[in-house]
Formats: C-alpha cells, structure tokens, sequence
C-alpha cells in the first residue's frame, strides 16, 4: 500500500475515532520510518496500527488514559522492533479502553470508537480501535493486546481474525502491563494468513522479559489443515440454553463445515467454565492495582493541580488522571491484597485458575485436538448498554476469559452475520500449538463467508 | 550494662549490597557515585512497559553469603512484591522475597563482652532490589530524587531477637562485615551505604521470658553509632516504663547531631504491604552445581583463620583478632612471617605502624612483606633503633626502595663501630669534667646523661644499647 | 461483602488515589457489588486445595553481570515533569509518611 493510499484510507476511517494519533503525525511517523534501508522482510511495506497501550518510539503511548496523556516512550516494544525489522510500517496508535481495562473502548479517556458498520455500536474491547481499523479495512493488520480477551472480543464484534498467544509466546517487554499473568500482545488481520505472518515475526524467545518461553516464533502453516479424524471439542458450557439465536445458528452452520471437513465433533465439558469471570476479576485488578502503581506524576507524565506536597502529588495525579472504571479496578485490587484478604481472595483465585487449566488439560488429554466455541455471547451491543452495572460489562467476556486463564493459544475467525452484525467463532488450542489452531482456522475460513447472514 | 532490673533484647536488620558490576533486574551499571540519574533505563526507571530480569550473579553472591552464615539455601524461592509509594521508589513497590525466601535457618558467632562467644541466629537470607536516593536539603520545600541506586541488588540478613546489649550489637555487626568481606559478597563500607542497618529494640524486666513491645530504630549510619543509638532508645524505654507509661510500637529515628532518637515526624498509616508473589518473575531456582561451588568460594573465615593464627604463630588471640580484620591483612602478616621472621614483631609492627598507614591510604598495605621482613631484622640486628626503624618505614611507604639502603641514605644506621663509639665518649668526657669528677666521685646515675651527650654528638647515630659500656670502660670503674 | 464508605477512603489512601467525598457511598456500593460477585469462588468445591497455576517458564532466566543498559532513547530530563541538575524533583514530603522502609533523609 503506497503512503497516500494509506493516508486516504485511514482518513476515511477517521469517523469511527479507531486512530488516536493526528494524521499528520502519521503521515511524518512513516516518512520517518521510509528512511531507513529498503524494507526486506516478510512483512515488507504492510502498515499495522498499534494499541495504544504498546510503546512505540513513534508517537504517543497514553494507554486510552489522562494520565499518560502525551507520554512518549524512549523505547520500542520487542514486538515493534521486530515488526520493523520485517519492514512492517507503525501507522500510529489505535484507540482503547484505559490501560486495557474494558470490553467496549468506551472507557478511553479520548472518547469511544464506533463500530465499523453501526456508529450506535461498541466495536468491543479494549482493542476497539485496532478491530475497527481492521476492519474498516484502513491498513491490513494490528496489534492489540489481551488479558481477558481484548482482542478476540473486539474481533467478533467487528469481524475479522482475531489471534491470542499462549502466555509466553510473544515478548511483554514494552506492553504496559495491566494483569502481568494474563497480559499478550495479540494480533489482528484481515484474514488468518495475515494475523499469522504477523504472529510469527514478534513471537518468540526474549532476553527482556523472564515470562517469555524459550522457544522459536511460531510458524505458520502455508496451507489449510486437513481436518480428516480432527477431533474438535464442542464444550457445553459455552453453548448454553440462553445463547443469542444468532449466535447459536452461526457457529452450528460452522460446525457444519467443519464436519464436512472431515472433523469429528465431540461434545465435552468444562465444569468451571461459569467461574472464570469471578475468577480473572479478582487476579486481573490485583495485579492492575499493583502494576498501576508507578503512575503517580513523579518521572513521566502530567502533573495535575498544583501540589503542596508529595501526597496531593499522588493523590491528585492518580485521582484525576484515571478513569472511573481504572479507579474501581484499582481499588477493588487493592483491597483485596490487603492485609486478611490476600488468602481469601487471590489466593483463592489462583486456585481456581489451577481448577480452569486442569478442566482443559482433561479434554486435550483425552483425544481432543482442538475446541470450537463462539467468541462472544453476543453480537457487538449498543454503547451505554453495559455502563451502569460493572458486573453486566465483565460477562461480555465470559468466553474468552478462559484462555487467558488458563494460559491458550486461541483465536477467532468471522463466522457470518446476523442482523448485519458479525460473529465469531473461537478456536482454543493445547499451549503453543498456535500452528495447528491456524492450519485449522484456515480451513474454516476457507468455507465460511464472514458477511454471511446466519 | 543494663539499669539496674531491666534487660535489653534487640534484634538487627540489615542490608548489604552485592559485589556485581550490573543491577539486580537491569543491566545498568551498579557502580557507586555517578552524576544522578545517569545509570538509569526503563527497567529502573518503572517507565511503562519495562520488565525484570534476574541478574545471575548476584544470586550466586548471595547464596555464598548464607553458605559463609550457615544457613539453609532453598534451591527455590519466590520473588514478591512489596507494595508502597515513596518518590524514590519507581514502580510504586519493591521486587523482594516474602513467604520463601532464598535461605533461612543459619547463624553467626560474636564475641559478647558480657556473655563471651554467642551465636546469633540469622533467621532468613533474601535477595532484593535497593530504591533510589531522596535528598530532602537540596532544593528548597521540594525533593529532589536520584535513581542511580534504584534496582542495585541488596541481601537482606535478619537476626532473631538475640542481643542483649548496645555493644553486642555492634559487635554482631563488626562479625557479619567481616565475614561478607571475606566471602567477597559485599564491601561492607557504612559510610557508602553499602551496608544499612536497622534495629528492634524492646526492654523487660531481668527474669521476665515474654518480650517487651518494641521499635524500630533507622537512620544509624556508622557501626559507632550503632552503640549510641541503641542505648539512647533502650534507655528511653526504661524512663517511660519506669515512669508508669507503656512502650508505643513506632519507628525512632536517630538523630546524631542532636544525640537523640525522636518519633518518624509523621503519623505512620498502618504499613499494609500487600505482599504478591511477583507475576513477572517465575521462581527462582538455584542450580544444584552452584551450592558446591559457591562453597568452594568462601575462603578461610576470620574465626578459624583467628584460631589458626594464634595456634600456628602462638600470637595472643587479641593480636589475631586485629589481624584477621580483613582477609589482606591476615595473608600480609602470613607473607611477613614467611620472609623470615618472628610472628610476635611481625604482629607488633602491623598492628603499629602498617595499619595506621594503611588507615591515611584507604586500606592500601604499602610497604611489601619482605621489605617489612628485612626492616623488622634490622631493628631487632641493632642496626637501627626503634625509632629511627619508624622513620625507614615512612620512607619504604611513600616511595618503596630496600631498607638498609634507605637507613643508610638518611643517615640512620646505628654505628657500633668501636672506635668510633670511643672517640664519641671521650668528645664527650673531655667537654664535661666537672660531670665526670662527679660520676667518678659516686653519682652513678650521671651515666644517662652521658649517653645523652654521645647520642648528641653522635647525631643519633651511636647505638645507645653499646654506649654505656664504652662509657664505663672509659670512666674507669 | 459489603463494603462500607469508611473502608473504601481506607483503600484509596493505601493506593494513594483521591476520592471525592460525594463519590464515596456509589463507589462503595460498586466494590460491594463486585466483591459479592467474585466471592463466589469461594462456595467451589475443590478450590481450597487445587494446587494454583501461574503459566510462563518454570524458573526466571539468568542475566550475566554485565554493564548493558537496556535502550533508552531518551534520558530523565526529557521525561520529568519537573528536573532540576539532574535530579527529578517533587513537591515537599509535607504529611507524607516516610514509605517504610526508605532510607530517612539521606542528606
């Protein structure tokens, strides 16, 4: 795609309010970066916009948040260093919720993000502005970053593959860290060809982060996966009575093809599927509230009123600067490390997790190849649907949490439409068995048109 | 000495830093001094985005250290954070070890002058990251802070309750320096802040088992001080019980100008560290292989190298103890002896003259052992005085040479020569008769000051042990 | 789990983040909310005991002791808020207890 292309296309996507970074700044970002020797590279000349809660030396790193606001960081993410060494293009930073904490981009500090086909609507979260730019098809691939399904989520809603490593598979050095358990970096493309080649340029062993496996970056199957004796498993628990109709008809029609395929479907279960919510939302603010602690206006970042002393200096910058649904997090975190509630509650939780990773250790163990499963419980729903209870807001993620949990590869696919609005349906895989989860998604996306009415 | 009824319990905590060239989760520079905020990266910086990564060594260091204070090394550990919010503390929390810690369950002998040869218990070993530096008296109603220290590596070295006195105290403290010394683990240097050190403190009435409530007493910053601190809150103790009032739990901070420890300025909020295992690290494990050769790296520690010392050289053990304050000093007296002379000269003249030079010079032992060897034969051959040996020693340490020929050079060799020593004494008769009527008529004592008079015209150089001799020959009776 | 106003001012001042007090009793009401909701892992059989899982590498990698500062484009000066020859400077510590284990007044 030539720069003006670019420019045009990310111009007209500029009502959906997906792309943080001014135009003009884009528009000298990637002169900037033309400069350098010609792109070689596996991903020579592809421009990708970045969440906004990835640092990039190229333009602002805010998270979605005030207090950030401006903040340019001295250093690439790994992820970036390798996306410019394969000749990648960062064509600026996408719009999001708070430091990742939301599952509609309606928690940014900088305003929401439309979805792509209906302005009424959420284009999911926290990546929103990632997914929409995808799939405003405004540049062919983003990264986004996930700890309760940030990337799957807003992939469904908007339409397009949406890829979660497992933990450890891509470098975490450079993402701001909200749950340090739970956070990836994942990507977003236009097809799972695309998604893929980016996968395998920033997966990977790191000497930057300790959490990073020791092992190569992923390679991508070159061909659809032939599904002949595939055992995939249907768990239950993610196709209860109450599923949506429409999503319910889309991933049957897909479950369709797939047996067509070749595939065996299997029914399976996983008995603490209904506690994964309760589960992160415990690990997830926690970590969130200890990991957030570092902005408090002392070496980066505004300041805001004018303090007399050190603790109006955190107490204002931290007050003012975070958001409502940050600060609820924050404090829920807080409170439940706090002296007599850590055994309770973390603790607690970290077990749970063990229950949740055990439940998919026994189905892959027992001649399961792979899970397929809807992404979302709904489609994209309306923005202010889920703002006055935070707990109606958590359950949109009620079948992507899993994964994180347990620590999985998995990915979703566009699966058809209803009502003009798009499905997904998910892939979960054994850990670092992203090449058979793409080989497969491949094969799915070969017979199924994502505009498909379902 | 405790007032009259009450005793002291106190207990030490204490932090050194690690002997690494690099931090302890970054790959800056740990190096001691340079213009603030100049070793610094995202990592010690707590920028966004950053992350840990355990530096090797200073593993191994630490695990020498609670091999060398016997401890229990646990071949896995976690890391934790500890959750707080000071200006020079980047990420909002400090990556240390909580609930399982590297090592535990080890101990370390002192010498008590009260109680003699007490083990204090050493009740965990962890690793952990320092904070930067706040400087509060720089700029005006601000505070300005300094990250350079911030992620250098530090062990942490608790003790039970387990000193009874200031002095043990300090004592306790003179012992584990030497011994980290040694081990090459830590210098060890309070004045550098390469070692801190905080106390508990509590009184009970003599006889009572229960222990007293206690404080926290911060801010000592020389092992002198660490004496005057410690009795001035255990006598603040005593005067507040004494006087029907009941011991607060708080933080006191010594004051040394004001020779006195006050209350934390501030109200202190209930220290609520919401302790975590670290997400971003996995455990640590030691390797097994690291435990043999880490051991193998201690070098002899100054309490056998103290006994084997006085036994080998039959030097009193109070001498072997000045010795053995540092590992060169110990293998200094050893290379003396070993040139060829005897260990208690070789201790005396170390114990004088070498350390007092080596405390001018930061520690530096100028003078080499076979020059000292040949300086102290000279001495003890009479070829020089006492004194004049001194004057040599100055000379070798400041600009080196070889002994005799430095003496020779400043004129100091005594001369037993005969016939010089006679012309001496008789210059000296010939220009005092009346003295020598005087001494002959029966004033023996008069003698010293003939000696004097030759030493005179001698300038020094008459060997004093031969001239009374000569004298008494040449006055005749 | 309910959690009452007093207690939620007690959070905000460890997490150092104010809070107006007209936003206390919502606030409150909202933790509750959402402590009651995820407390329920606790009516789980089995989860006292399920050993805990942390994905990621079995130990931490070890770095050698070498001096290799991590990239930084740009240092502290351009960073700070407010720097002054070098130092990063903030306002007084005022009421601010000395975090517990800070070095007291280094200089």
């Amino acid at each position: 795609m030539s720069e003006g292309a670019l420019l045009d296309r990310l111009a007209q996507a500029g009502p959906l309010h997906a792309l943080l970074t001014p135009l003009d700044e884009v528009r000298s970002g990637v002169a900037a970066q033309a400069t350098r020797p010609p792109a070689q590279g596996v991903l020579a000349g592809v421009p990708l916009v970045v969440k906004d809660n990835i640092c990039t030396l190229e333009y602002t790193t805010s998270c979605g948040s005030r207090i950030l606001e401006g903040y340019r960081s001295p250093f690439d993410a790994t992820a970036i260093v390798r996306l410019k060494a394969a000749g990648a293009v960062i064509a600026g930073k996408s719009n999001c919720d708070e430091f990742a904490m939301g599952s509609s981009t309606e928690h940014s500090a900088y305003g929401r993000t439309n979805h792509p086909l209906d302005p009424a609507r959420v284009p999911g979260g926290s990546s929103g502005g990632s997914a929409a730019l995808v799939a405003a098809r405004a540049v062919p691939a983003a990264l986004g970053s996930e700890t309760g399904g940030s990337v799957r989520q807003p992939a469904a809603f908007c339409g397009v593959v949406g890829i979660k490593p497992t933990y450890g598979r891509v470098s975490r050095y450079g993402l701001v860290a909200f749950g340090s358990s739970l956070d990836q970096i994942g990507v977003f493309g236009d097809t799972v060809t695309q998604a893929g080649r980016v996968l395998s340029v920033i997966s990977g062993r790191d000497p930057f982060d300790s959490t990073c496996a020791d092992r190569d970056p992923v390679v991508p199957p070159e061909r659809p996966r032939d599904l002949k004796d595939v055992v995939i498993g249907i768990p239950g628990e993610y196709f209860p009575a109450d599923l949506d109709r429409g999503v319910r008809r889309a991933c049957e029609r897909a479950m369709e093809r797939l047996r067509a395929l070749g595939a065996t479907l299997r029914d399976v279960s996983l008995p603490h599927t209904k506690y994964a919510i309760p589960t992160y939302y415990i690990i997830a603010p926690a970590e969130a509230s200890s990991n957030l602690a570092r902005y408090d206006g002392v070496r980066y970042g505004p300041r805001f009123g004018d303090p007399v002393d050190v603790r109006a200096l955190y107490r204002n910058t931290r007050g003012q600067g975070f958001g409502p649904e940050v600060r609820r997090r924050v404090l829920v975190g807080t409170y439940v490390l706090s002296s007599g509630y850590y055994e309770a509650y973390y603790g607690r939780a970290q077990r749970m997790r063990g229950l949740i990773a055990q439940d998919f250790d026994r189905v892959f163990g027992d001649g399961i190849d792979l899970l397929f499963t809807p992404a979302t419980p709904t489609p994209a729903f309306r923005a202010g649907e889920n703002m006055a209870d935070p707990v109606a807001m958590y359950l949109a993620d009620i079948f992507t949490v899993t994964a994180n949990l347990a620590g999985l590869p998995a990915m979703t696919i566009p699966i058809g439409r209803v009502q003009g609005l798009p499905i997904g349906g998910q892939l979960i895989a054994p850990a670092f068995e992203e090449a058979r989860m793409l080989g497969t998604a491949l094969a799915l996306e070969a017979v199924v048109t994502g505009t498909e009415e379902a | 000495m405790n007032a009259a009824g009450w005793e002291t319990v106190i207990g030490l905590e204490t932090h050194v830093q690690l002997l690494t060239r690099s931090k302890m989760f970054c790959g800056c520079s740990s190096a001691f001094g340079a213009p603030p905020n100049t070793n610094v990266c995202p990592v010690c910086l707590g920028l966004p985005g950053a992350l840990p990564i355990v530096n090797g060594r200073a593993i191994r260091l630490a695990v020498r250290a609670a091999l060398a204070l016997g401890c229990r090394v646990h071949a896995r550990s976690i890391f934790a954070r500890k959750n707080y919010f000071y200006p020079d503390l980047p990420k909002g929390y400090q990556i240390s070890q909580y609930e399982e810690p590297l090592a535990t369950e080890g101990g370390l002998e002192f010498t008590s002058a009260e109680r003699g040869a007490v083990r204090a218990t050493i009740a965990r070993l962890h690793v952990e990251e320092d904070a930067g530096k706040s400087l509060h008296d720089r700029v005006p109603r601000a505070t300005a802070v300094d990250l350079n220290r911030s992620g250098v590596p530090l062990a942490e070295i608790v003790t039970g309750p387990d000193f009874r006195s200031p002095q043990e105290a300090r004592a306790y403290l003179l012992a584990l320096k030497e011994v980290l010394q040694y081990a090459e683990v830590s210098d060890c240097d309070m004045e550098k802040g390469s070692l801190r050190v905080d106390a508990n403190v509590s009184v009970r009435r003599a006889g009572e088992t229960a222990l007293g409530t206690k404080t926290e007493v911060k801010n000592i910053n020389s092992f002198a001080f660490v004496e005057k601190a410690l009795t001035l809150e255990r006598e603040r103790q005593i005067s507040v019980l004494e006087s029907g009032g009941t011991i607060v739990q708080q933080t006191m901070l010594f004051d040394a100008r004001a020779n006195t420890v006050r209350p934390q300025r501030t109200k202190e909020e209930s220290k609520d560290y919401r302790y975590f295992p670290e997400p971003d690290l996995p455990p640590l494990e030691v390797p097994e292989t690291w435990l043999g050769e880490e051991r193998t790296a201690i070098p002899e520690l100054p309490a056998a190298k103290r006994e084997r010392l006085a036994t080998r050289y039959g030097i009193p053990a109070q001498d072997a103890g000045v010795l053995v304050q540092t590992p060169a000093v110990a293998d200094y007296f050893e290379a003396v002896v070993a040139a060829g002379v005897e260990a208690k000269p070789a201790a005396n003249w170390i114990m004088g003259e070498v350390l007092a030079d080596a405390k001018q010079h930061d520690g530096a032992l100028r003078v080499p052992p076979p020059a000292l060897a040949q300086l102290i034969a000279l001495v003890k051959g009479g070829t020089v005085s006492t004194q004049a040996g001194k004057r040599v020693f100055e000379v070798l340490a400041e600009r080196g040479g070889e002994p005799r020929a430095v003496a020779e050079s400043l004129g100091l060799v005594q001369v037993a020569d005969a016939g010089a020593l006679t012309s001496w004494v008789d210059q000296a008769l010939a220009s005092h008769p009346s003295e020598m009527d005087r001494y002959r008529a029966g004033e023996t004592k008069l003698l010293a000051f003939f000696v004097g008079q030759v030493m005179k015209l001698s300038k020094g150089k008459a060997d004093p042990k031969l001239v009374p001799e000569v004298l008494k020959q040449r006055l005749g009776g | 789990m309910s959690v009452s106003k007093d207690e939620v001012l007690k959070i905000a001042q460890l997490a150092e983040l104010h809070v107006d007090d007209a936003a206390l009793p919502v606030l409150a009401q909202q933790m509750s909310r959402i402590l009651d909701y995820v407390a329920q892992i606790a009516t789980v059989a089995g989860s006292e005991s399920a050993p805990p899982f942390i994905p990621g590498p079995v130990s931490a990698p070890f770095r050698a002791d070498e001096v290799r500062p991590a990239p930084l484009a740009f240092g502290p000066k351009d960073l700070a808020p407010a720097f002054r020859d070098g130092f990063f400077l903030v306002p007084r510590l005022g009421q601010f207890a000395a975090g517990a284990d800070a070095a007291v007044d280094d200089e």
